[in-house]
């Protein structure tokens, strides 16, 4: 056990924090919320900074166009660029984190050809389409169906949540192709070009008020076979694969974002009077909550060095991830809350008023409803746990995600 | 960066846990909760390994090991409920004679805590005082105090001073006394997190036997999320002691003010948490005093009062706040 990183990774740092230095200047404002297409423009350009500089796909294997960085340097990479406030991956996430992981470990040379090189670039952009109104926890139940029609499959169905739909080019599809198969074993992973006829998209306002997700309708919509991603019907493995790539390091910006609104809570509790005119921040009591909220934000760094360690010594930290997941959600959740009891009625306004800081903080409060919820819901991350950690008894017909 | 434990890491912890195993037994501790007479014969055997010594240099009779190897060491002793002044133990095992080969008992006294309770006293040869100022030793003999007749703990006898202390000898100046309550912390935050991990273990055992409505309990998911979030907080804990424990043997590695802080508050939470969660999974059986799941509760309830409490700890993190941003931003 150490914490020291070497002389070769505080050089990686070096170089990139003077980089992030040199370039962040010039990079245009970020547009607004709901601004889809701008929104597509900045982060893809972004990406393209990242390409031009070296930086693009850090964890990808070079031999895929990445930098291969070992787990601890894509750990330095997501911290200064969360440090100096570089711009997130935002519509690159599938591709990136997902989609691209896949294409590496289980796509033809084709697809890799035809799909990693834009990823990479950021002019490639992916959605990720696998729940449905009746499959969220339970996945495996999903019911769009693939028919295999000559060289191609027909697909009629309905996905929702699907975040970045609007302005996605190509979208991982989870499909059933056997009805007759076990749920979990009739499943295909299908790579979808957005452009394809009978794929509409309805965008969904989510509780923030932005349209983020959507839903993609699919309508005879006809994909070439050789779009299948892995084995027909080999895709609940495949996207297991999925998974494990999205799992891991997605929070490691949002575990410092959470330690910058614990001091930006402090600073307006010290120059906003209380009930009884003294300063707020002269109330132990809310101290004490942000202090213990500190505490957890601490011990959730050093979870993330502890699971980046695992990954480093060749282990997939699936238990760090739950675990990871369950506390940070709860604890950004609690700190929403803090930071809204400071702002008082400011916090009654999504938009900004005059003389407060509320919009971002009151967006961020809204915005983390969703933690519990993404990427598997906190009740199955116990089940995950309880099951797999504790060897507690399965569920009764559990599918497991 | 690395933070798995090392292949000496990993021999040192299996060597107790053998050592322990063997020892500590749930009848032992069945034992030593319903007798007043403590177990000096496992003290010295304790001693015997090295324990005591683990971060005094070779060239005094220690390991010469850091903190982090005796954060390890302790959160295996918590996770057996090991009794006995532990961390005073470690913490003077270098200054105070007779401590290393376990002939001498420590008990400490930190002058902060508004109320003279002293853990282990009723046993200890010496007393140590932490003050603001420095440590002073104090021989037990000759010092006035009034002994519980019940502690809450059965395996933690306590009493209070009554009257004043003398001056004692001086054994440590300011400094040394500001990195006794770090060490102190640390130390205790990794037997809490042992705590913490000894009644996760013991209500997962019990959940996999007791049979209600034709099935395990472990089975029905109101059992099961209350135990996964007690192994959430062993292994939050755990990261935190560990990171607080490194920071203490290479202070340029971070800043231990806030990680030692933070493993106390989620330590502490840890422990006192699970133990309810353990007295809760055992049903009825959990309220016996023939199940240990009492004894992980009030273990966790003595610690979380040693060394600064979750609350104070909390407090200083607070006022540390807006300063850590500003080192966080000119880093
Ligand atoms: C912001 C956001 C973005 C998303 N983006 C995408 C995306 O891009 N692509 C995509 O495919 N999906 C996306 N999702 C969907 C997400 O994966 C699902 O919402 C999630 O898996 C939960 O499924 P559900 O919404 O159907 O809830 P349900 O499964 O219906 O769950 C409802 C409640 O029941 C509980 N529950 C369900 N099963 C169990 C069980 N076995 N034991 C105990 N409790 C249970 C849940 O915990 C929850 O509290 C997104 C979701 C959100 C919120």
């Amino acid at each position: 056990m150490q914490l020291r990183y070497t002389a070769a990774e505080l050089a990686f740092r070096k170089a990139l924090r003077a980089w992030l230095a040199e370039t962040l200047p010039t990079v245009p404002p970020a547009p607004d919320r709901d601004d889809w297409s701008g929104r597509r423009a900045y982060d893809c350009a972004w990406q393209q900074r990242l390409y031009g500089a070296g930086y693009a796909g850090v964890d990808w294997p070079a031999e895929h166009g990445g930098l291969g960085a070992s787990p601890t340097e894509q750990l330095i990479f997501l911290e200064e660029c969360a440090r100096m406030r570089a711009p997130g991956v935002g519509a690159g996430f599938v591709g990136l984190l997902h989609a691209g992981p896949t294409l590496i470990a289980e796509g033809t040379e084709r697809q890799r050809a035809r799909h990693l090189p834009g990823i990479l670039r950021g002019e490639e952009v992916w959605c990720q389409g696998f729940s449905e109104p009746d499959a969220g926890s339970d996945l495996a139940s999903l019911r769009t169906s693939a028919v295999r029609d000559g060289d191609s499959y027909v697909i009629n169905g309905r996905k929702v949540w699907t975040s970045f739909a609007q302005v996605a080019d190509y979208c991982e599809l989870l499909v059933r192709t056997d009805p007759q198969a076990p749920s979990h074993k009739g499943i295909s992973w299908l790579i979808l070009p957005m452009e394809t006829p009978g794929v509409q998209v309805r965008p969904l306002r989510n509780a923030v008020g932005s349209d983020e997700f959507a839903e993609l309708i699919l309508d005879d919509v006809r994909v070439p076979a050789e779009n299948l991603v892995g084995a027909e019907n080999d895709g609940w493995r495949v996207a297991m694969v999925t998974f494990s790539f999205e799992r891991g390091t997605a929070f490691i910006a949002d575990v410092l974002e959470s330690r910058r609104l614990l001091q930006e809570t402090a600073r307006i509790a010290r120059s906003s009077p209380g009930p009884r005119g003294e300063p707020l921040w002269a109330d132990p009591g809310l101290r004490r909550d942000v202090g213990r909220l500190t505490a957890e934000v601490c011990g959730l760094w050093s979870l993330i060095l502890k699971n980046v360690s695992e990954a480093s010594a060749g282990r997939v930290p699936v238990q760090g991830a739950s675990v990871f997941k369950l506390r940070f959600t709860e604890n950004r959740q609690r700190i929403g809350d803090l930071a809204a009891q400071v702002l008082g009625r400011a916090a009654l306004s999504v938009s900004d008023l005059p003389g407060a800081d509320n919009s971002h903080i009151v967006e961020d409060r809204l915005t983390t409803l969703a933690y519990t919820i993404a990427a598997g819901t906190s009740q199955i991350q116990k089940n995950i746990l309880a099951e797999r950690a504790l060897g507690l008894p399965k569920e009764p017909r559990w599918t497991s995600r | 960066m690395d933070l798995t434990l090392s292949p000496d890491q990993l021999d040192l912890r299996a060597g107790l846990v053998e050592f322990l195993d063997a020892q500590w037994t749930p009848e032992r501790l069945r034992a030593g909760a319903s007798s007043p007479t403590p177990d000096h014969d496992s003290w010295r055997r304790l001693s015997e390994l090295g324990l005591f010594g683990v971060t005094v240099p070779e060239s005094a009779g220690g390991m010469g090991l850091g903190c982090a190897e005796a954060a390890i060491l302790c959160e295996e002793l918590g996770r057996y409920l090991v009794p006995g002044p532990l961390v005073p133990s470690l913490l003077a095992a270098d200054r105070v004679p007779g401590v290393l080969t376990g002939d001498c008992l420590v008990a400490l006294l930190d002058r902060r805590d508004p109320t003279a309770v002293a853990e282990h006293l009723p046993n200890a040869t010496h007393l140590v005082v932490i003050e603001d100022s420095g440590l002073l030793l104090h021989p037990v003999e000759g010092l006035k105090s009034v002994v519980a007749q019940q502690p809450l703990d059965p395996l933690t006898p306590v009493a209070v001073l009554a009257g004043p202390l003398g001056s004692g000898e001086r054994i440590g100046s300011a400094q040394d006394a500001a990195r006794w309550r770090e060490v102190g912390a640390v130390l205790t935050a990794a037997l809490q997190t042992g705590v913490a991990r000894g009644a996760l273990e013991l209500a997962t055992q019990y959940a996999t036997e007791r049979v209600q409505f034709g099935r395990v309990i472990g089975s029905f998911q109101a059992i099961k999320h209350l135990l996964a979030e007690a192994l959430v907080r062993v292994d939050l804990a755990r990261a935190a002691v560990h990171v607080a424990a490194l920071t203490l043997d290479d202070p340029g590695a971070g800043d231990s003010a806030e990680t030692v802080a933070a493993a106390k508050v989620l330590a502490d939470d840890a422990a006192a948490a699970n133990g309810r969660t353990c007295v809760q999974v055992h049903g009825g059986m959990g309220f016996t005093w023939e199940v240990l799941a009492h004894l992980y509760l009030k273990r966790a309830w003595v610690q979380q009062s040693a060394f600064g409490s979750a609350d104070e700890h909390a407090l200083g993190l607070a006022e540390r706040l807006p300063d850590a941003m500003l080192q966080a931003e000119a880093e």
